[in-house]
């Protein structure tokens, strides 16, 4: 468990400015990025296409956070002040890396996966509710959308993998 | 016939003819009376046909399945069927893109086409006038559809009621087994046609042959149906033979893909394509099925050895296959028996073993080796197999059950269910339990509740199975009729309910949480399970049975092998052949398109020709 | 080898000539013909032929699904299909041991009632066409034109009905289909005096078909000769009597005979008919609302039809004489032979060869049209 994710989860805690609000996000989309380009030469190859499909998912998110926060028309706005929703258990459980094993099976990928996604979710969604109309509401809602969509790819994967077609 | 006539009736009968005297000579003039009267004049227009009408044809080209049903039935050849090629072709669901068209210089509107349709596409219209100069004479083939010949509505002339229709919706009833004479046994449910029933259903048939087309192995089905209903059934078995040697086991369990495309089930209920083989199979002397699967078979040696991994349909089915081309085949079966999924997933009551074991017979009476109990990584590895044959083949199936992995499931007593139905078919014991839980809406969900359902009325005299699943009834993934038996056997069936966690107390399992499901897909069709954590419920149980998923064992692939062979989301890759990205090594059935039987014995085929196709290039 | 270098071989003198009368002759009906030797007007010898349109039916029958030929035997006879397609449906069902429901039955008979009255107003009308009164002929086409409204409003095809299927009929009757019939057969039954003063009681038609044809009720049962010919003979026999089928042993009708065996007598009979039919029918639109059930007996898939084994013999009374056919099934899905006996085929070959002799050579036409035969039932 790297340093930085404890970091970011206190920050997170409290009212927060934008620009620290994406670069939690950042953060948390590259330690993802990370920690699933780790597993990739420790699975078994039967199932590597999986993290390495989640490894390139979430750097798409860190290239397209990024992108945002240096965005000239948020500029002025990366220094507004945000109200930061009571503390997300989940989000919280998200950030904290798992104890996969040496070789983790695709399920226990998939979920910790899924729970993750979930987790960033809600988050987003309860930063978008508790802020006024406006292009930051927009942004989390953007965000949270983002997050939402590679759930439910997520989720279909699962069905597919584990529940394997009505045997 | 003819009754004797009656004398008394012969005699001349004196009615008063009242024309004895002819009339004046002066009577026809009183005609000229007619001159007073109005003309009767008719309007140039066509006149309207009366609505029975039988005029040019109406096809609507969306009901329209193109099974040619209607040529078959013209009397006079008028009918031609021509694709259009931006219809749809979907043979899954039994629909091409054929169309009947219309020569009117033959067609002479009996309207037997309109009866014997089997969508009711096809109605003759109130339309009656077509004229062409000398030029246009190949105007009269025509192409109609819903709006008619020229493409000007006239109306609804001849359709079809159900007076006129001329097929026969119905099926023959099966008899079966009722629900209390079975629960304590293992005894076939499903008694089978007999010689009457079977020569009814199968003059249903139509033979179009979407049946064909719909099943992975292609079967003649068209054929088989047709020798039985002329009661030529060793003929019906050689025409099975053609395409699949594990009909005694299709013959009962097949999903019946052909059943799902008959354009007989358009409208009615399908023609009972998987009953008729069976009674083909099953009417048929073993001894003389043997002779019948032999002909045709090489009548030398190759030289060339194959080895197959894993004895079941895909893997028998190959090796019947190369068997008959004159490979020698060793089937490697981890387990004690051959006959793969069929024997160690399919419960008797549905398969008694002894028919699957006829089909093994007539395989391996061709000349296929098998021998049980070896496992291969562990008895023999790989490498061995690539180093002493021409050729090997992965066939091993989806044997490991996959978990929910809910909290509590990693307790002794929540099993899988493929686990507790090979070591029923191996008679392992295990503990019955008095309550039983399982989570799964397919079918080895049901056959696992139905096996525990029989063992639990058999030692405690009491059903008490319940069955989860997160699907709602009306997306069963089972089939209607296992859902239908598993009720009637006193299982009871929990729709929409997602497990959430095994309830343990003082290490004991005593039952499932589960909660509602609201909703299942998304508007995309995705999975994405919503719950109503509202709706909690605990389903008592001392086991708890798991029948989600299931997964193929490739550890026996060893590290080395797995990492140089391409893989595709999970599954081996293969080409169209079901060849591997090693070129001696090909893979068919479940382990690499998932489970079905009849999918399985079309893998056998194809991997069989292209081996066979590889051997004789070197 | 030029033929003036030869000498020309001359026939003897003789002012007996041969004429071919027929098969495009306004005098003739039908696609057909007669070889007539002739001296003077008067007929030597005559020789049917029945020439190339209409044959083969048979045999095409033999190639056939059992179900197929239904569409097929209408045309064997154009004026009056309906009892080609009962009399085949009726072999069949014999052969299968299949039971037509009463209903059926009944629209059988309406059927073919209304078929009879259509064919007799064609033949009346090409009768009195070779006499040369057209007028009569306008008039029957016209009515019966009304009688094929019918047809096409209850079976769908104005001509060619198609309506029997082994085992019933196929339609139920439209809505109101009774009232309609009955209004038709009130109509028609107004025109019955028109007609006879037209042509029935009409001095040149009577004072040429009284003794013109004349054949004794002795010769008739010789030459094999059935239905209004037959009767005009004086013998009083009619299949729907005499071996009753369908429901025709419930109705009440009279059997119309006339003794002179002349056209007069044959085409008077038909006139009589036409009476009958509607007294027929009458009953027929009386009764038929209370008989309710299935139309048709199920039968089995037609392109899976084993009819079984056996042979059977059918006969119903069509507008011609009685019409039979024979039907041979060796059990499988096509007839294995089927023989059909129209009364045409003996009125217009051996009866109109045998009594055109001695006549002259107008008389032949109205000798024809008063037998009433129809060609394609000749060589089918």
């Amino acid at each position: 468990m790297s340093e930085g994710h404890s970091s970011s989860y206190d920050r997170l805690k409290s009212k927060k400015s934008l620009a620290e609000i994406l670069d939690v996000a950042i953060e948390f989309e590259r330690t993802a990025r990370d920690f699933y380009t780790d597993l990739i030469p420790k699975v078994s190859k039967q199932i590597r296409y999986l993290v390495e499909e989640l490894a390139e998912e979430e750097q798409r998110h860190f290239d397209l956070f990024t992108e945002l926060k240096n965005r000239p028309d948020l500029e002025k706005q990366v220094q507004t002040l945000v109200e930061i929703p009571a503390s997300d258990k989940k989000f919280s459980d998200a950030i904290h890396l798992p104890e996969l094993g040496d070789r983790p099976d695709d399920q226990s990928v998939l979920q910790y996966a899924l729970g993750r996604e979930h987790a960033a979710m809600e988050q987003y969604h309860a930063l978008a509710e508790s802020t006024g109309d406006g292009p930051i509401k927009e942004l989390f809602q953007f965000l949270a959308n983002e997050e939402t969509e590679h759930k439910n790819q997520l989720e279909k994967v699962y069905y597919e993998t584990i529940h394997s077609g009505g045997v | 016939m003819s009754k004797p006539i009656d004398d008394a009736k012969l005699s001349k009968q004196n009615v008063t003819i009242e024309h004895e005297e002819a009339g004046s000579i002066l009577s026809p003039l009183k005609a000229l009376q007619f001159f007073m009267r109005k003309p009767v004049t008719v309007p140039l227009e066509p006149r309207p046909a009366a609505d029975n009408y039988r005029g040019f044809h109406l096809n609507d080209h969306e009901k329209c399945i193109g099974c040619s049903s209607c040529q078959k039935v013209c009397d006079n050849a008028a009918i031609t069927m021509v694709k259009v090629p931006h219809l749809p072709e979907d043979p899954i669901n039994g629909v091409r893109n054929l169309r009947p068209a219309i020569d009117y210089g033959r067609c002479c509107w009996c309207a037997l086409c309109v009866d014997i349709c089997p969508t009711s596409a096809i109605s003759l219209s109130r339309e009656y006038v077509h004229t062409c100069t000398q030029e246009e004479i190949d105007s009269y083939f025509i192409l109609p559809d819903e709006t008619g010949i020229h493409g000007e509505y006239y109306g609804e002339g001849w359709q079809k009621t159900n007076d006129s229709d001329l097929l026969d919706l119905n099926r023959q009833p099966m008899a079966e087994l009722e629900a209390e004479e079975r629960i304590d046994n293992f005894n076939e449910i499903v008694a089978g046609y007999t010689d009457q029933q079977a020569v009814i259903e199968a003059s249903r048939c139509v033979q179009c042959g979407m049946c064909h087309d719909a099943c992975p192995t292609h079967m003649d089905a068209p054929e088989y149906i047709r020798s039985i209903w002329q009661g030529n059934l060793e003929d019906a078995v050689r025409w099975i033979y053609q395409s699949n040697p594990f009909s005694h086991v299709c013959g009962r369990v097949c999903t019946h893909r052909c059943e799902d495309a008959c354009s007989i089930g358009r409208r009615g209920e399908p023609v009972s394509i998987r009953w008729l083989k069976r009674y083909a199979m099953d009417s048929v002397d073993h001894e003389r099925i043997k002779q019948i699967a032999a002909e045709g078979k090489a009548d030398y040696l190759s030289g060339k050895q194959i080895a197959i991994i894993g004895a079941g349909p895909a893997g028998l089915t190959t090796a019947y296959d190369l068997v008959r081309k004159g490979h020698q085949v060793t089937v490697f079966e981890a387990r004690k028996e051959a006959g793969g999924m069929p024997r160690y997933g399919i419960p008797e009551y549905r398969l008694p073993y002894d028919m699957l074991d006829q089909d093994i017979d007539v395989i391996t009476s061709m000349g296929v080796k098998i021998q049980t109990g070896i496992q291969v990584g562990k008895d023999i590895t790989m490498a061995q197999l690539e180093a002493d044959y021409d050729a090997v083949v992965l066939a091993i199936g989806l044997h490991l059950g996959r978990s929910t992995r809910v909290p509590g499931a990693d307790h002794k007593q929540v099993r899988k269910a493929i686990d507790l139905l090979r070591r029923t078919t191996d008679d392992e014991a295990y503990e019955i339990p008095q309550k039983a839980v399982v989570i799964g809406g397919g079918n080895v969900a049901m056959d696992i509740a139905r096996t525990l359902a029989r063992q639990q009325q058999q030692q405690f005299g009491q059903v008490q199975v319940t069955v989860t699943a997160l699907e709602e009834m009306s997306n069963f993934l089972a089939d209607p009729v296992e859902i239908k038996e598993c009720r009637e056997e006193g299982i009871e069936i929990y729709d929409a309910r997602g497990p959430q966690a095994c309830i343990i107390k003082n290490n004991k399992l005593i039952g499932l949480k589960t909660w509602k499901v609201r909703s299942i897909f998304d508007e995309q069709g995705r999975f994405a399970p919503e719950y109503d954590e509202q709706d909690e419920q605990i389903h008592a149980a001392d086991m708890v049975i798991e029948a989600i998923g299931q997964m193929s064992d490739n550890n026996l692939l060893g590290d080395d092998l797995t990492e140089a062979l391409e893989w595709q989301r999970g599954r081996l890759s293969i080409d169209g052949q079901g060849r591997t990205s090693v070129d001696w090594l090909w893979a068919a059935g479940d382990c690499v398109n998932g489970p079905d039987v009849v999918h399985a014995i079309a893998d056998g085929h194809r991997v069989a020709a292209s081996i066979d196709e590889w051997l004789n290039q070197q | 080898m030029r033929p003036e270098n030869y000498e020309a071989q001359r026939q003897p003198p003789s002012n007996e000539y041969e004429l071919n009368f027929g098969p495009n002759h306004p005098g003739i009906e039908g696609n057909y013909a007669l070889k007539v030797k002739l001296h003077g007007d008067i007929v030597l010898e005559a020789k049917a032929d029945g020439g190339y349109l209409h044959r083969g039916f048979e045999k095409l029958m033999e190639q056939r699904l059992w179900i197929q030929n239904i569409a097929l035997v209408p045309r064997i006879c154009v004026p009056d299909p309906s009892p080609m397609e009962l009399c085949y449906s009726m072999a069949v069902e014999e052969l299968c041991g299949l039971k037509v429901p009463q209903r059926a039955q009944w629209l059988r008979v309406m059927q073919l009632e209304l078929s009879r009255i259509a064919a007799h107003l064609f033949t009346f009308g090409g009768h009195a066409a070779t006499t040369g009164m057209y007028s009569t002929m306008y008039w029957g086409v016209a009515d019966r034109d009304l009688l094929l409204d019918l047809f096409e409003e209850f079976t769908g095809g104005r001509v060619y009905s198609i309506y029997n299927i082994p085992g019933g009929v196929r339609r139920e009757l439209p809505e109101g289909f009774l009232q309609r019939l009955t209004e038709t057969l009130d109509y028609i039954e107004s025109r019955l005096p028109d007609y006879d003063n037209l042509f029935f009681k009409n001095q040149v038609f009577v004072k040429r078909a009284k003794g013109t044809g004349v054949m004794s009720r002795e010769q008739a049962l010789e030459w094999g000769v059935t239905g209004p010919n037959l009767r005009a003979t004086g013998l009083a026999f009619d299949v729907r009597r005499d071996d009753p089928y369908l429901v025709y042993d419930q109705l009440a009708f009279d059997i119309p005979v006339e003794e002179s065996g002349d056209a007069w007598a044959r085409t008077l009979v038909r006139r009589k008919e036409l009476m009958e039919s509607i007294r027929i029918l009458r009953q027929v639109v009386e009764i038929l609302p209370d008989i309710h059930g299935p139309i048709r007996a199920p039968i089995p898939n037609p392109l899976a039809w084993n009819v079984p084994a056996g042979e059977t013999y059918t006969r119903v009374e069509s507008s011609k004489g009685e019409l039979c056919y024979y039907v041979v099934s060796n059990g499988g899905p096509k007839p294995y032979r089927v023989h059909v006996r129209g009364p045409s085929s003996m009125h217009a070959v051996q009866v109109l060869e045998k009594m055109s002799v001695g006549s002259r050579i107008e008389d032949i036409a109205q000798t024809m049209f008063s037998l009433d035969a129809c060609p394609p039932e000749v060589d089918r």
